[in-house]
């Protein structure tokens, strides 16, 4: 039944057959993850480990087919915006975005799109926005299919015994990607 | 290429057309004044086949001046879609413009970017410029064609041989497709997005065999016919006599091929747009009905006419012509209907009936026109009534020495009014004519002005 969404694939891609002008695709992650992913607790971590990872999302979206196959990529680049509620402890934090194809075996496997460092300290909110250019991106959202992963890992040795831990929570996951007619 | 291949190519070629807003005119003089058809401007034998019997008048016969050409020799669409500026528009706008005139002015080729918005249950295409080929409304296209005829003619009597084509289509977009295209409203869930398609085309040969002959003649008292030093002494158009011109032109059609569809088609989207689960569902029917020469139901057979008359008062022209009057043709049709099976994904064709008799209809044209000459001025007005459309045409002319001016104004096959002004010049029996006049032939309908020439025989 894939096939049937390229209805939707086809028509801006027949009628992208107008001049040298570009197909903009504008691919809003953040809907495709679980709700539950969106927000959620982490740790307690204890204090003092060098490297806890925490996989916050992990999700397959279905995209728009046949786009690849009559577009080249120009450009891409994901808009990121993540919120730490950090309640106790201290870290050194990164918020890792992964972006794949669909057939690639694990999507934490790769090189992350987005690797964001976050200091956390105690009581205290960070707010992360930030921009990213990526080239794997785009090859992977031009796909029908494709792998979203989003993880955390936290170095908790600034903490000493103090755990870390609070709520971690998504607020912006958009990705813009830029092509021209291939046809 | 299959026979069914060749009628939907037929009927999608008439389907992607540009929305013409009537064909493309070659004779200045009659653009000139505002394409309006009189007995005496060249064009007018196909109108009205009683102007065969009227005496020749003021030019008519015209040469068309190609002088588009030139113009698109030095800028013209690329037709490589390899090329960076490959645009679909700019082509299917020249098929509606063949490049026969020059373009004084026209509306900004449709081109731009496209965006497309995906969130899991969000789907939203913003067509930017493109949003102005989408059209607003049903397209309806089509006509007859009546294409290089040969005949020739003893007094009264002629004999014609006149290949024509009859096509007509009928496109329409949904409510919810319309405004998701147009409008870039978002595609939402449990949604269907159709679009539906009626198409016919035919084509005939007629044989015809006419008569068209001066049926009243009294002279105007103050008359001067006979007068050998006065050109307009025996023209009925200009000497004030009262007379009135029959034709009639029985034919003969011979149908060579027949074909028609009418489908409907869509996708339902699924609660999710974006989802795991089936994100839509297709739907498609269509009903084709077919015959042609040398093939299923072989050819057909028919009968029509085009009557004529034109009475000539007090140098007023009162003219009505109707063409193809009760042409039918009877063919022996195969009619199929092809469903799509979005479970199977696949389509079935089922042969409904072969050899069931079918009368099409080639649909009449009637032109109703009148004029009044005074000295060296000619005003006239013509309706022309189609399948589709009906046109008006306003338009005048004066000569002042060799020196010809024009003007006039006509409502197009789109209902807008179009503007028309011209001048000419006569050497002798040979004039030069130029025409600027404004048009809709554009995929966006939009307002566009061009430069006709022509060569007239006087």
């Amino acid at each position: 039944m894939r096939r049937a969404i390229a209805f939707f694939a086809l028509i801006p891609l027949v009628l992208a057959g107008c001049g040298d002008r570009s197909l903009i695709l504008t691919v809003d992650v953040l809907s495709f993850l679980d709700p539950a992913d969106v927000s959620g607790p982490y740790g307690p971590i204890p204090g003092g480990l060098p490297l806890t990872t925490v996989d916050l999302a992990s999700q397959e979206a279905n995209l728009l087919p046949g786009i690849q196959d009559v577009t080249e990529v120009s450009s891409a680049k994901l808009d990121v915006g993540v919120s730490f509620d950090n309640q106790t402890g201290s870290a050194d934090a990164h918020f890792q975005i992964f972006i794949t194809s669909a057939d690639s075996a694990d999507v934490f496997s790769g090189t992350p799109i987005a690797d964001i460092p976050v200091t956390l300290t105690p009581s205290n909110v960070t707010n992360v926005a930030t921009e990213i250019s990526s080239t794997e991106l785009a090859q992977a959202l031009v796909q029908d299919k494709a792998k979203i992963g989003v993880r955390a890992t936290f170095d908790t040795t600034p903490s000493g015994v103090t755990p870390v831990q609070g709520t971690e929570t998504i607020t912006l996951l958009r990705a813009t990607v830029i092509t021209k007619k291939k046809l | 290429m299959s026979r069914m291949a060749w009628v939907v190519f037929i009927v999608f070629l008439a389907g992607t057309m540009p929305h013409s807003a009537g064909a493309q005119m070659l004779n200045a003089r009659r653009l000139g004044m505002g394409g309006v058809v009189t007995s005496d401007n060249g064009a007018a034998r196909s109108a009205n086949v009683a102007f065969r019997a009227v005496p020749k008048g003021r030019g008519y016969s015209s040469i068309p001046l190609p002088i588009g050409l030139i113009q698109y020799a030095g800028d013209h669409p690329t037709f490589d879609s390899n090329d960076p500026d490959f645009n679909i528009f700019e082509i299917l706008d020249l098929a509606a413009n063949p490049p026969l005139t020059l373009s004084l002015s026209k509306p900004s080729t449709v081109s731009s970017d496209i965006s497309v918005y995906i969130a899991r249950d969000s789907l939203l295409l913003d067509l930017e410029d493109v949003r102005r080929a989408v059209p607003k409304d049903p397209m309806e296209l089509g006509g007859v064609y009546h294409l290089m005829g040969v005949g020739f003619g003893i007094k009264s009597f002629f004999v014609a041989v006149d290949p024509l084509i009859h096509v007509r289509n009928t496109f329409d977009l949904d409510p919810n497709l319309r405004a998701a295209l147009r409008d870039a409203q978002p595609f939402t869930s449990d949604t269907r997005y159709g679009l539906s398609d009626a198409g016919v085309a035919q084509a005939a040969i007629a044989w015809q065999a006419g008569v068209a002959a001066r049926a009243l003649y009294v002279p105007a008292p103050d008359g001067n016919e006979g007068d050998e030093d006065d050109p307009s002494a025996d023209d009925p158009r200009r000497n004030g006599a009262t007379a009135l011109y029959l034709g009639a032109a029985p034919k003969y059609l011979l149908g060579l091929a027949y074909g028609s569809a009418g489908g409907a088609g869509g996708v339902t989207t699924g609660d999710t747009l974006f989802g795991s689960s089936d994100p839509v569902a297709f739907d498609m029917t269509a009903l084709t009905r077919h015959a042609e020469i040398g093939g299923d139901g072989g050819t057909g057979h028919g009968f029509g006419a085009d009557l004529g008359g034109v009475l000539y008062w007090n140098r007023f022209e009162f003219g009505i012509g109707v063409n193809d009057f009760g042409s039918e043709i009877e063919w022996s049709t195969t009619v199929r209907r092809h469903v799509y099976s979005d479970s199977l994904n696949e389509f079935s064709t089922t042969t409904v009936a072969t050899d069931e008799k079918f009368t099409s209809r080639i649909p009449a044209t009637t032109t109703i026109n009148v004029a009044r000459r005074m000295g060296p001025t000619t005003v006239a007005a013509d309706l022309v009534n189609g399948e589709l459309h009906r046109q008006v045409h306003l338009g005048a002319e004066t000569w002042v020495g060799m020196l010809a001016l024009r003007g006039g104004t006509y409502r197009d096959t789109g209902g807008r009014w179009q503007w028309t002004g011209g001048t000419g010049l006569r050497f002798g029996g040979i004039g030069l004519d130029l025409a600027v006049a404004t048009h809709s032939r554009n995929i966006e309908e939009k307002r566009a002005a061009e430069l006709s020439a022509s060569l007239t025989l006087y």
